[in-house]
């Protein structure tokens, strides 16, 4: 595992409990999720159409999209709920120092 | 015990119905019988992505022909024209005849039509199917000028698509306001004023007195005796429930079928869900027809549970949205019954949202705002409204004050 692919988004108290920021990087965007038991990345868009989850709730352990209601789980990226189907890329996200690094490559 | 259960109507509610009775009933045979020759698909993108071809009719399918193979639902294409509810008989139009046990009817809405000259019966449009959409999306595509007749969800959401195709857009509302009375002036406003920034006309207040066709060109003659000229027209005038089958028959309808929280009929082992249903709210104590994906859905799901037996209220708050052009428009609950109206943010950029209260409590807002700016705001609207929780009209109005705050108390 190389060094460089863990992009750092930020400390840790930047985001509130049960709550999401968005991340963005070169040309992607991402959303970093705090839930009551660490910390979690997906693709920042929504895979039905292309809306940001950053506007979206997080309700324990799922983003609901602000659009149309669709539901994804945000550890494993499962669609929940129609009108979205297709799942949502996850990250690998580490916490050091009070700082939170996600692994995008 | 094995049952003949039969779905009449192949959409949404039909299609999330016959999957819910399966969960809980492995046994029994589940039959939906649809007049259009294709699955349950999704109408949502009727009017918007599939005219834009950013969606084909390959994504609109909820569910593939192997998922109901697996799960043992049989789909038929028959189109139903007589039933007999006494001797739980449903009659085809080549006079087939079906059994059942229990009846889910699911027959979705319709369109209301134009009063037109006979001549003109075909050249008017409407959209509520698939093939429908196809016909437009084909014939609009060599056409330069289009009328909409109505200024409701789905002929702003064909206007706001037909702009974005380079077509010169007339809108003509007979109303005040686009979208009807139930939707706050001021929203109705904000969304006018998108269409206009993207060169649609909209003409409210007026009434069509005439259509006539001359070398392929229309002319609608306005109730003040202006005179629009196109060459092509939709109609979006409003739906009306899918019920003309039930007519002659005892099955209590008004304004749909008449339905309990439990999505039973007036008939014995006779159900309806979906847009066809007028059904009991318990929280809202009253009964409300919806059109709206959402609740097809879950109302689909709550009558299969109800049909396996697995007795279940329906208590889901209503919720429907809208998109147009980079609008996105929601409602939620019941916005013609409060004692005060709460204004939040005066941005579309930031969102727009208007609660309607009674006794300090909300039961229904109305947002629209870019993109997704208003949907967290309206769905934990939802969560209070269902909460019947007393509000704190401060942070409802201060755009800068989270409204979760109010659930978490
Ligand atoms: C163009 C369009 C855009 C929409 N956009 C939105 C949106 O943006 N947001 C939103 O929330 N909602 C939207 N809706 C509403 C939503 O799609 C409907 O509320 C939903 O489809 C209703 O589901 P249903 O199962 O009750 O009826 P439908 O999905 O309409 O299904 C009814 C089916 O029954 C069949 N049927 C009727 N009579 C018979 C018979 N006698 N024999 C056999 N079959 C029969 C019909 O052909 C039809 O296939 C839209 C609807 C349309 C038409
Ligand atoms: S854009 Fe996310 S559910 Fe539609």
């Amino acid at each position: 595992m190389s060094e460089e692919n863990w992009i750092e988004v930020g400390s840790t108290d930047s985001i509130e409990e049960e709550d999401l920021i968005r991340f963005d990087h070169q040309d992607k965007t991402f959303c970093v999720y705090r839930l009551t038991d660490g910390f979690y990345a997906t693709d920042g868009i929504c895979t039905h159409e292309a809306v940001h989850l950053e506007d979206g709730l997080v309700m324990d352990d799922e983003i609901e999209c602000p659009m149309h209601q669709g539901i994804f789980n945000i550890k494993s990226g499962e669609a929940l709920s129609p009108p979205a189907c297709e799942d949502l890329k996850t990250y690998p996200v580490k916490v050091d120092n009070d700082k939170i690094f996600i692994k995008i490559s | 015990m094995k049952n003949n259960i039969i779905i009449l109507g192949g959409g949404q509610a039909g299609i999330y119905a016959a999957r819910e009775i399966r969960q809980n009933d492995s046994k029994s045979n589940i039959k939906i019988l649809g007049e259009e020759n294709l699955l349950p698909y999704e109408r949502p993108p009727l009017s918007k992505d599939f005219l834009l071809d950013k969606k084909n009719e390959e994504d609109l399918y909820f569910y593939s022909s192997d998922v109901l193979k697996n799960e043992n639902i049989e789909f038929e294409n028959v189109s139903i024209s007589k039933v007999d509810f006494e001797n739980k008989k449903l009659f085809a139009k080549n006079d087939d005849v079906y059994f059942y046990d229990s009846l889910l009817i699911s027959t979705g809405s319709e369109n209301k039509k134009l009063s037109l000259d006979n001549n003109l019966k075909n050249d008017v449009y409407y959209l509520r199917n698939l093939e429908e959409a196809k016909k437009i999306k084909e014939t609009v595509s060599n056409k330069n000028k289009i009328t909409i007749i109505g200024g409701g969800f789905i002929g702003l959401e064909i206007a706001s698509s037909l702009s974005q195709l380079q077509k010169k857009v007339i809108v003509i509302e007979i109303g005040n306001q686009l979208m009807g009375r139930i939707i706050p002036k001021q929203i109705a406003d904000l969304v006018q004023n998108t269409h206009l920034e993207h060169g649609n006309e909209i003409i409210l207040n007026k009434q069509i007195e005439k259509i006539t066709k001359k070398n392929g060109i229309y002319e609608i003659l306005l109730n003040d005796n202006s005179l629009i000229e196109t060459d092509f027209i939709i109609a979006g005038i409003g739906s009306t429930p899918a019920v003309k089958l039930f007519e002659n028959t005892n099955l209590k309808l008004d304004n749909g079928i008449v339905t309990n929280q439990f999505c039973e009929t007036s008939i014995k082992d006779v159900y309806a869900a979906g847009d066809v249903s007028n059904f009991y709210h318990p929280l809202y104590q009253r009964n409300m027809r919806l059109e709206s994906y959402q609740h097809a859905q879950n109302h689909g799901i709550c009558a299969g549970k109800n049909i396996a037996g697995v007795k279940t209220e329906y208590t889901s708050i209503p919720w429907m949205w809208s998109d147009q052009f980079n609008l996105n428009l929601q409602l939620t609950g019941i916005c013609d019954d409060y004692d005060e109206i709460i204004e939040r943010g005066n941005d579309i950029n930031n969102g727009v949202i208007y609660f309607f209260l009674k006794n300090n409590k909300i039961r229904g807002a109305c947002g629209v705002g870019i993109m997704g700016k208003v949907g967290r705001d309206i769905r934990i609207t939802s969560k209070l409204t269902e909460k019947d929780t007393i509000v704190d009209k401060q942070i409802l109005s201060d755009q800068n004050l989270k409204l979760n705050k109010l659930i978490q108390k």
